[in-house]
């Protein structure tokens, strides 16, 4: 028995059969849970009645539409003011300008709630009522460093040599950077998207802590659901939100394996 | 003038950004319970974070927060290690196949982990509570150590291991004293990482933490924020957080100036 | 070749491999199994109860049994919660602190344990309570069983308007129309809550029959009749847009805080929050409008799965004791259904200048006494007042209802937005296809 043990253990490749049990186990078959819940009936039975009950209950589908609304937004919103930060700190003299990320990267490594309270305190402290303008400020704010943090490194990464080259060209500043930095940077444009849009589809305690509880997003609708007991309907919406964010993935090509690499800050 | 233009572009996004954390500081020295009012200076908030009440108390959830936070961690960098250097000698089919199932935790939004780690454990009859968090915890944790000692090995010259087994090294000896020794910056930087997820995560510990009154950090906050916003003993524990990380920050920032100046010379 | 020593060092490693998670495994059940019977688990309402009561039941406890035991105590702020952990048998609680339509639900569904009269050391527990609750409790009897089997009140109050007469004039909120009029827009909170709301707007919509006395505020609230559910819904997504917020627990939070001008309360609620704001200069006060409102108890009960009923016995005999009912009361702001003479002496405040009618809860006799008017209501309230019955058959009915009501933000406007980003993200795509395509032919036409 140690004998067999120990030539399997001498093939170094083995040594993954623990974590890749460990993955079947843990990330593959509940996700598999999740689909097989998703289509059965409380008693088991195969059935489409909760993408049926989905597509008919105006308020899930509304409520999903709206969440991709202000995803779309937010992302927007982030992109608008992220890129340009990027740019004007890539530009800094080095040591400036890693102090500078410093700052912009330091909020996303405190707890998320806190961040979205600390927003509304803001809002409190100025007297300025909560509804959909604080949940595009807290979004924006909770999500602007995880824009700029792929921007930026992809603009630090890019080779300056290809600028002076397109200056020695002739070009024009703006020629430089439209076609030249800009197009560079798409990669990090791409993963700073998905690490914006997908997130911000799927939370749910940000909304009601910004609002009030009076806009719901497609979050709270999963977890509600989860939590009153409609594991069935609660699955079905989930893979609803996976194929959704599926779909974008595809559509973004070689952003998610950089936003796979970005995902942990490395 | 393009320079001034881009300077305070920048300066007026981090105001943005710090105003609302620097509010909570500032208001975390007096004792007023509304955010705004200024009643005079004084560490009352602080020293009521350690006063509490029998179940729900910000001591445990801190200290329920470290403690998964640490075994999660750890778990995570061992599981994370062997798991990086047995893909490393994968086939590539195989590999790329692993690698694939590996990126699935880490691309999932954060609500589908943890309803489907709620399925698994509803079908296993495992009732929640720490072991839950912490088998979720190290279900999410795992891929980011992978992600993080996987380029060691990359990098890793591999005629190191063939040497040593030739200079008449066990396979064990040979781990311990070269292949470890590569991997060790990824390792720990693949813990640290793992332990921060774990501290900071909200949405998977909420699903798995069950109902006996097990309550970490983020739930805690949860709790306290449905019923009243930022709660004033909520202040004094941010900035403590805020100065933390800043520190840290700093500190690691520091050290990698140094790396990179010794590099240079 | 390995040598024997090496692989005796294998040997051992590969059984530590297998023991130990076998061993942490094993003596993690065990411990389970073990502990359970020492455990008291109680899933109750947030702040509801003196948390240092929790400490000092397992001393009475072992002074009278002579076992140990130590409570689990966990807490919701949404009954809804509460009920679905109960009835998905999941959670093993001793003691469940339902509202009393939730029990209504729970005895239907066959989900309790009866609580059993020869509990603990005082068997007639009924005995110092007040027949005015305790007569409710036959309200809600249900497929043949007696409600007064099952659950133990454990709280009872009004529904009502909590507000403050500085953002806001007293005189407009003698109504319920103040939240629906578009003056108030954005100055209160609604209960996140299916019940409230509801009964809330139901009284509302049918203010002129209940004035006519064509309908009675029970039949209003309870009869869930198509047109009522119909005028509800109508009713709730004429408010929505008024309101600041649906609130679970941050309304009185709110309030003191001087944030918003008035809010949905219950009269328990109310009570902390008058104190708390007083205690930082700001006047609160609390009104039950004219048209009606909710009388409500919240009750003890055994749900089927506990595994510890006996400590569970004891703890209600613990809490229907006069003191410690006092010190919940204090603790909560909510008023005890308790109605003994002991109990009665510690809530009179001689300091107070008006009187109330409590004749219907302590008694005949009762009918001029100096107490708090808002955690005791006088008679003339509770007349305008019913008390809301679970929605059983029509549950889901009126959840649907509820969710359509509440949910839908979305507009015209996103949904064009969203269309165009997509229609614009297409013909970018197509673009940069082309442009590929066009640039592959460049290369291919080059390299000739």
């Amino acid at each position: 028995m140690a004998k067999s043990l120990f030539s399997f253990l001498e093939r170094r490749k083995n040594w993954s059969v623990p974590y890749i049990l460990f993955l079947v186990f843990f990330v593959v078959f509940p996700l598999i849970l999740i689909v097989v819940f998703a289509f059965s009936n409380e008693d088991g039975s195969f059935t489409l009645a909760h993408f049926r009950k989905f597509f008919h209950h105006p308020e899930a589908l509304h409520t999903l539409i709206y969440s991709i609304g202000v995803a779309l937004i937010t992302t927007l919103l982030c992109l608008f003011l992220g890129y340009p930060a990027a740019f004007f700190i890539s530009r800094m003299v080095s040591s400036r300008s890693r102090i500078l990320i410093l700052l912009f990267i330091l909020p996303m490594w405190i707890n998320f709630l806190i961040r979205t309270l600390a927003t509304v305190a803001l809002f409190d402290f100025l007297r300025i009522p909560l509804g959909e303008g604080s949940l595009y400020f807290g979004m924006v704010y909770n999500f602007l460093p995880f824009m700029i943090y792929p921007i930026y490194n992809t603009l630090q990464k890019t080779d300056f040599n290809l600028v002076e080259a397109a200056q020695d060209l002739g070009a024009t500043p703006r020629q430089v950077f439209l076609k030249v930095v800009f197009p560079l940077s798409v990669p990090g444009i791409l993963s700073g998207i998905m690490m914006v849009f997908m997130p911000v589809i799927s939370t749910f305690a940000i909304a009601e802590l910004l609002t009030l509880n009076n806009i719901k997003l497609f979050g709270t609708t999963l977890q509600e659901n989860i939590y009153n007991g409609m594991w069935n309907y609660g699955a079905a919406l989930s893979l609803i939100m996976l194929a959704l964010i599926a779909l974008t993935s595809l559509m973004n090509g070689k952003g998610n394996a950089k936003a796979a690499e970005e995902g942990g800050l490395l | 003038m393009k320079k001034i233009l881009s300077a305070s572009y920048i300066a007026v996004l981090l105001l943005l950004l710090y105003a609302p954390i620097l509010i909570i500081v500032v208001f975390s020295f007096t004792e007023a319970k509304v955010l705004g009012n200024w009643t005079g200076f004084s560490l009352k908030l602080y020293a009521s974070i350690f006063q509490n009440g029998v179940h729900h108390s910000l001591s445990n959830a801190l200290w329920n927060t470290l403690i998964i936070g640490v075994i999660a961690a750890f778990s995570s960098m061992i599981l994370g290690t062997l798991a990086a250097i047995g893909i490393f000698n994968l086939r590539p089919r195989a590999r790329k196949a692993v690698q694939f199932v590996n990126s699935i935790p880490i691309l999932n939004p954060d609500i589908i982990t943890a309803i489907s780690l709620f399925l698994l454990f509803v079908i296993l009859g495992i009732s929640q509570g720490y072991t839950t968090v912490i088998l979720a915890h190290i279900s999410f944790c795992t891929p980011y150590v992978v992600l993080s000692v996987y380029p060691r090995l990359q990098r890793m010259n591999e005629n190191l291991y063939e040497a040593a087994l030739d200079l008449g090294a066990t396979p064990f000896y040979a781990l311990r004293k070269v292949v470890l020794p590569e991997l060790k910056p990824g390792m720990i930087s693949g813990f640290i990482l793992a332990f921060t997820l774990s501290v900071d995560d909200f949405v998977v510990t909420l699903f798995t933490i069950g109902n006996e009154g097990l309550e970490t950090l983020s739930t805690y906050i949860y709790a306290d924020a449905r019923r009243g916003g930022l709660t004033p003993e909520l202040r004094p524990l941010s900035t403590i957080i805020f100065v933390t990380v800043l520190v840290l920050l700093l500190i690691i920032n520091r050290r990698a100036a140094h790396k990179r100046i010794r590099n240079e010379n | 070749m390995k040598t024997e020593k090496q692989i005796k060092m294998l040997q051992r490693i590969g059984r530590l491999f297998v023991l130990i998670p076998a061993l942490t495994l094993a003596s993690f059940c065990m411990a389970n199994e073990n502990e359970r019977e020492g455990i008291l688990k109680i899933y109750n309402w947030a702040d509801y109860i003196d948390e240092d009561l929790l400490k000092e039941f397992p001393v009475w406890y072992k002074e009278q049994t002579g076992e140990n035991v130590r409570i689990v105590y966990q807490t919701f702020d949404m009954a809804e919660v509460m009920y679905t952990k109960i009835a998905l048998g999941q959670e093993d609680f001793d003691l469940a602190c339902p509202t009393q339509a939730l029990m209504q639900r729970m005895i239907h569904n066959d989900l309790l344990l009866p609580i059993g009269q020869d509990f603990g050391i005082t068997p007639n527990y009924t005995g110092h309570m007040s027949p005015f609750i305790i007569d409710r409790l036959d309200d809600f009897n249900t497929r043949g069983k007696n409600a007064g089997d099952y659950a133990l009140p454990y709280m009872w109050g009004v529904s009502g308007i909590l507000y403050n007469p500085e953002k806001i004039t007293p005189d407009k909120v003698q109504s319920w129309g103040c939240f629906w009029d578009p003056s108030n827009k954005g100055n209160m909170l609604m209960k996140d809550s299916y019940w409230d709301a509801y009964a809330t707007a139901a009284v509302w919509g049918y203010r002129n029959d209940l004035v006519s006395g064509k309908r009675t505020v029970y039949s209003v609230i309870n009869d869930h009749l198509p047109e009522d559910i119909a005028l509800v819904e109508e009713q709730l997504k004429l408010l929505k847009p008024n309101l600041a917020g649906w609130e679970a627990d941050f309304g009185k939070d709110m309030m003191t805080k001087g944030q918003i001008g008035f809010c949905y309360a219950w009269n328990g609620d109310a009570v902390w929050a008058i104190e708390e704001a007083a205690a930082v200069n700001v006047t609160l006060d609390f009104v039950v409008p004219v048209e009606g409102s909710n009388v409500w108890f919240d009750c003890w009960v055994i749900p089927k799965y506990a595994q510890n009923p006996k400590a569970a016995r004891y703890f209600l005999n613990y809490l229907c004791r006069p003191d410690i009912a006092l010190r919940n009361m204090d603790i909560s702001g909510y008023c005890s259904p308790i109605a003994s003479p002991e109990l009665l002496e510690a809530v009179v405040d001689s300091s107070l200048e008006a009187t109330q009618n409590l004749s219907y809860f302590f008694g005949p006799g009762h009918d001029s006494l100096k107490i708090d008017p808002v955690q005791y209501p006088d008679a003339t309230i509770i007349e305008r007042c019913a008390i809301i019955n679970d929605y059983l058959d029509k549950n889901d009915e009126v959840l649907d209802m509820w969710s359509r009501a509440k949910g839908d933000n979305l507009f015209g406007g996103m949904t064009f937005m969203i269309i165009l980003v997509l229609a614009l993200l297409i013909i970018w795509i197509a673009l940069r296809s082309i442009q590929k395509a066009k640039n592959k032919k460049r290369r291919l036409s080059r390299k000739k």
